[in-house]
């Protein structure tokens, strides 16, 4: 009996350990969600930017201390490459969050099934 | 919007009364946690509105007969060099990841306007939001009251009742 409550806490600790550590993990990625998403609505403030000019703007990017010079159309190609890139990076992130949620709900039913079990243990002593 | 939410407000607060107090102090404490986050976003936003309405302001003060002008060009914000001012019509504007554009009074008066419009916006969205969060604090909070009231009553009932008997 002892031998049975003792494999059951150790099974019960090692699902919490799991939840925790999901737990950390999810905070990064809605961390890295945030940054991303501000990322990706300061790209596209540019891009509609970029849309306005005509070919009698210049446009420059800061490269470290340097500005450089860059075709218009050029420009445009890359902040529309860099946020098809970003969008990527958030829906892959957006994914990994669900699994995680979904991995952290079978986690706590686990965690609520063994409980049970071992307030059932605990009743039949 | 105020629409949906006031139909979703609605079956929100039947569940309020039926919830425990802790529950409710629970919602209460997120709730308070999310305004801190809205009241951060806001004030960045104002501080944002902010520093476009300054750039838009330094243009406007600036004349046409301002050719070869000297000015006073910051280094430090302590520390000036002279200068003169050459070209009246071309600005140079930063407008996010590191893209510079160049525009003449006109079109940099017209963005920075635009600029201040869309913080505007934003600031009026988020305040919407903080409204109707505010309002369902505030009956979290009126219900949590009112349980921890009939709590109290309950208890000095039970006294008298104990006083009675005794």
């Amino acid at each position: 009996m002892d031998k049975n409550s003792a494999a059951l806490y150790k099974k019960m600790q090692t699902e919490v350990e799991a939840y925790q550590n999901l737990q950390k993990a999810c905070v990064k990625v809605v961390k890295q969600r945030a940054l991303l998403e501000s990322q990706l609505s300061e790209n596209k403030c540019v891009l509609d930017e970029l849309k306005l000019l005509g070919a009698e703007n210049k446009v420059y990017k800061l490269f470290g201390p340097v500005m450089v010079k860059q075709d218009l159309d050029e420009s445009r190609q890359n902040v529309g490459k860099r946020i098809d890139y970003i969008s990527k990076e958030l829906k892959n992130s957006n994914d990994s969050l669900e699994t995680m949620e979904r991995d952290m709900m079978k986690h706590r039913e686990t965690m609520t099934k063994y409980q049970q079990q071992w307030q059932v243990a605990a009743a039949m002593k | 919007m105020a629409s949906n939410a006031s139909n979703a407000g609605k079956p929100e607060t039947v569940d309020l009364v039926k919830l425990s107090p802790e529950q409710l102090l629970q919602i209460k404490q997120e709730f308070e946690q999310e305004m801190t986050n809205i009241q951060e976003s806001l004030s960045t936003l104002h501080g944002c509105k902010a520093k476009y309405a300054g750039s838009k302001e330094a243009l406007e003060s600036f004349q046409s007969n301002w050719q070869d002008r000297h000015i006073l060009v910051p280094l430090t914000s302590s520390m000036y060099v002279p200068g003169r001012i050459k070209d009246l019509n071309n600005f140079i504007i930063d407008i996010g990841t590191g893209y510079f554009i160049e525009k003449d009074l006109e079109g940099s008066k017209d963005y920075f306007k635009r600029r201040v419009d869309y913080v505007q916006e934003q600031i009026e969205k988020i305040e919407k939001i903080h409204m109707q969060k505010t309002r369902f604090l505030n009956s979290v909070m009126s219900v949590l009251d009112l349980k921890q009231e009939a709590a109290l009553k309950l208890h000095q009932q039970q006294q008298q009742k104990s006083e009675q008997t005794a």
